[in-house]
């Protein structure tokens, strides 16, 4: 069943048929719940907002870009939950080792795959760039995490976060920019081929 | 070079400037070493931000009907019963209205009658039984309380004077044996018999019950449904 059919479906109550779509977008809206709030358990629940917010609203979907409009409900639940949070004060997210301090890399989160020294350094390396997102303002991140993360075009992020394209164009180079300064500060972090690319332009 | 280049180049990067200002920011990056750096520096950022692994799902997102706030689909003969179910009960209760009302016009059609019986040289012939309902519900009418005193020892000095022979002729033609005979008037007068008001009452619980029935069975079978996927 092709995703227009799902969204008809879903349309005239069917909760098959939206499921079927929350399976082929999870990941996105998780993803970009993730990097917005960088809080698994928050992201978790933003999405799980999203969703159903989405379901109940799905006959408001006029056509054209359907992640882009699950985008829009994802982007609203994170700033529901960032609302919240900011009421209600949680522990952060990175568990505590013995000696009190947070835990960079928790081991949970963890690759498999990897060496433990290249997962070192990708957890660092993540770890860094989460910081840079972090420190941007909400509208830049949110831009950043769609075009960047998502690979959503300008179009798609201008209906997802409600906003006129001229103005994502500028949120993004800003957000660009300052990530860019940002991770000069972590420039023993990154990945060699990146070292070389710097390396003639300083 | 200005906030306006950064713009430009940050479009550049993502393939969304027009081909025109594409050739002509082309033309400036292999002139200009300053733009080329700054150009270098977003494309780096992008290219980290793009190789951000993507995490798993902690769980499923998928609702169930109890999130979805879904309620189990109505059978077609499910509000044809809700209906009949409304309507016996309104009938019911109708009935219970008109019958409370009804015997008050009964005691005044009875307590008319009693001087009209009385007046036709009471009822010699009737016993203490039949006499009595009359005396009995009188002084439940004010204005029909005096009326079997009253016409009692009318009726009574009326009989004293006649023979023996009209005093068994009088009654009979004064009156009528029907009215004699008639049996108790409010249970047989009142507008809507008893065997009607319980046949309504049936048709109302056993219609509330079918209803009650198929909602749940329906409901039943919607959660099985649901718990098999």
């Amino acid at each position: 069943m092709d995703e227009f059919a799902l969204i008809q479906s879903a349309q005239h109550g069917d909760l098959d048929a939206f499921n079927s779509l929350v399976l082929a977008y999870q990941d996105n809206l998780f993803n970009t719940a993730l990097r917005i709030l960088n809080d698994e358990e928050l992201a978790a629940d933003a999405t799980q907002d999203a969703f159903l917010s989405a379901f109940r609203s799905i006959n408001s979907f006029r056509g054209g870009s359907f992640k882009a409009w699950l985008m829009r409900t994802v982007t609203n639940a994170c700033y529901d939950e960032l609302r919240r949070k900011k009421r209600r004060p949680t522990t952060p997210l990175e568990p505590e080792g013995s000696d009190g301090d947070e835990m960079d890399a928790p081991r949970w989160l963890a690759d498999p795959a990897l060496t433990p020294e290249r997962q070192l350094e990708a957890d660092e390396l993540e770890h860094a760039i989460q910081h840079c997102l972090d420190h941007l303002p909400m509208e830049f991140r949110t831009v950043v995490v769609m075009a960047d993360l998502q690979g959503l075009d300008y179009s798609d992020v201008a209906v997802a976060t409600h906003t006129p394209l001229g103005t994502i164009k500028s949120r993004l180079a800003r957000a660009r920019l300052r990530l860019r300064e940002c991770l000069q500060g972590f420039r023993e972090l990154l990945p060699a081929a990146f070292r070389l690319q710097e390396e003639p332009t300083r | 070079m200005n906030f306006r280049d950064v713009e430009l180049l940050s479009a550049y990067l993502d393939g969304q400037l027009s081909p025109s200002d594409s050739i002509r920011l082309e033309s400036r990056l292999a002139s200009d070493q300053n733009l080329q750096a700054v150009m270098d520096d977003l494309r780096t950022a992008r290219g980290l931000l793009r190789q951000l692994p993507q995490r798993r799902v902690p769980h499923n997102f998928t609702l169930t009907t109890k999130m979805a706030g879904l309620k189990a689909p109505e059978l077609r003969v499910y509000p044809v019963f809700r209906l009949a179910t409304v309507v016996a009960a309104l009938l019911f209760m109708f009935t219970f209205v008109v019958n409370k009302f009804a015997p008050i016009e009964t005691i005044h059609l009875s307590a008319a009658q009693a001087p009209a019986s009385g007046m036709g040289g009471g009822c010699n012939n009737c016993g203490p039984a039949e006499a009595a309902p009359a005396a009995t519900e009188a002084p439940v009418q004010p204005f029909a309380a005096p009326a079997p005193t009253e016409v009692l020892p009318s009726t009574q000095d009326n009989s004293r004077n006649l023979t023996p022979s009209t005093q068994q002729i009088t009654p009979k033609a004064a009156v009528p044996p029907p009215v004699i005979n008639q049996p108790s008037p409010i249970p047989s007068e009142a507008p809507v018999p008893l065997s009607w008001q319980i046949s309504i009452g049936i048709i109302a619980v056993i219609c509330g019950a079918a209803a009650w029935f198929l909602r749940l069975r329906s409901e039943r079978e919607f959660q099985k449904r649901w718990n098999k996927k």
